[in-house]
């Protein structure tokens, strides 16, 4: 059955849009059929982050005002089968859509046979975030391990259940392990204590991400990379498959683990 | 993964390393940044190449196929450079010049 999975946080900045670029191109490497919607009215970035800012004609504005039809403003990525991406206007602004719009919208796109659409919901919780929920199935919130950014996320939990959405999942984003063994970062126990909404996965701080940002290629095209390979266990959750949520090994923030690493011999090793 | 590694050693010898991801990121800004600018769509920008094609079509005979047109930023002017192959001056062009 068809699903769409709002991705949202609260505060900026703490990877909504890389987080929904990755989890859009596993699903459609999974054989899925995905829609990733980016719904930053005026501040569009999943279409660079997914790397097709060249291909865009029509965008979610036009879809609405009818300038043009749906099928016209999907661009396909080429590079997996199965994964499109309706960007958001880039002169308009949050004004231009209504909830109401973006129920039709997710609506039809599960008419045409969408297996999951995947909306990268702007910051904040004003009108975008009203409009990016509203066709929502479910959200998955984003955060990292740092005080603000758990706070909004407190917040936009609070509003995902008055939205009458179920329990919302959480993402904890730039982990870094060391730090962590060194007490001088709140660990996955401490924010499940706080949040005490379901852990959907953790994503560990690594160059990685930025190359991938750099190159408009997201980072789970990668077989090798423990980035890659978080964001790949994600995917198979949100199927609805059973897979532990590691914890990574803080040895490998060693001198010659990062050696290894760096070389390219080896993905940093995770233990359970 | 033997590229990679190459391309490591290369950076820690200080080589440029040609396609550098940072090299990338700043060409697709540079284009992100003047389309943003100008704020022309590509179906626009697609309207606009045809019509001047139909216009300068009356003068000379271009290749059509081949005709280019980006948005291009120089010295702080963002420009309109395109690049239209002559195949040859129409000779109704070539009547009005004489």
């Amino acid at each position: 059955m068809a699903e769409c999975i709002v991705i949202t946080s609260g505060k900026g900045g703490v990877g909504k849009t890389t987080t929904s670029a990755n989890l859009a191109t596993g699903l459609a490497l999974s054989g899925k059929k995905v829609v990733a919607i980016d719904a930053d009215i005026g501040l569009r970035n999943l279409d660079v982050i997914l790397g097709l800012e060249n291909r865009i004609v029509y965008d979610l504005v036009q879809v609405i005002e009818g300038e043009c039809r749906l099928k016209q403003a999907l661009i396909r990525d080429k590079r997996v089968e199965g994964l499109s991406l309706l960007p958001a206007a880039q002169t308009r602004d949050k004004s231009s859509v209504r909830p109401e719009d973006m129920k039709k919208l997710v609506n039809d796109l599960k008419e045409l046979g969408t297996d999951y659409i995947i909306i990268d919901c702007p910051a904040g919780i004003e009108q975008g975030f009203k409009n990016s929920i509203a066709g929502a199935d479910r959200a998955i919130i984003v955060t990292t391990p740092e005080v603000s950014a758990i706070r909004d996320a407190d917040r936009i939990i609070g509003l995902v259940e008055a939205h009458e959405l179920p329990e919302p999942k959480l993402i904890l984003n730039r982990y870094r392990p060391g730090l962590v063994a060194r007490g001088d970062m709140m660990n996955r126990e401490d924010i499940l204590e706080i949040l005490a909404i379901p852990l959907m996965g953790i994503i560990p701080d690594h160059e990685e991400i930025v190359i991938s940002a750099n190159r408009g290629s997201p980072v789970v095209f990668d077989e090798l990379s423990v980035v890659g390979a978080a964001y790949r266990r994600i995917v198979r959750r949100v199927l609805g498959e059973e897979v532990e949520i590691p914890s990574f090994d803080v040895q490998d923030d060693g001198v010659w683990a990062s050696f290894k690493r760096w070389m390219g011999l080896t993905a940093a090793r995770e233990v359970v | 993964m033997m590229t990679s590694l190459i391309s490591r050693i290369q950076s820690v010898l200080g080589e440029p390393r040609r396609g550098s991801s940072k090299d990338e990121a700043k060409q697709r800004l540079k284009l992100l940044l003047i389309h943003d600018q100008v704020d022309l769509s590509p179906a626009q920008l697609q309207a606009m190449k045809a019509e001047l094609l139909d216009v300068i079509a009356r003068y000379v005979e271009i290749d059509r196929e081949a005709m280019e047109i980006r948005l291009s930023k120089e010295g702080g002017q963002v420009a309109l450079v395109s690049t239209m192959p002559v195949r040859r001056v129409t000779s109704r062009a070539a009547a009005a010049a004489s």
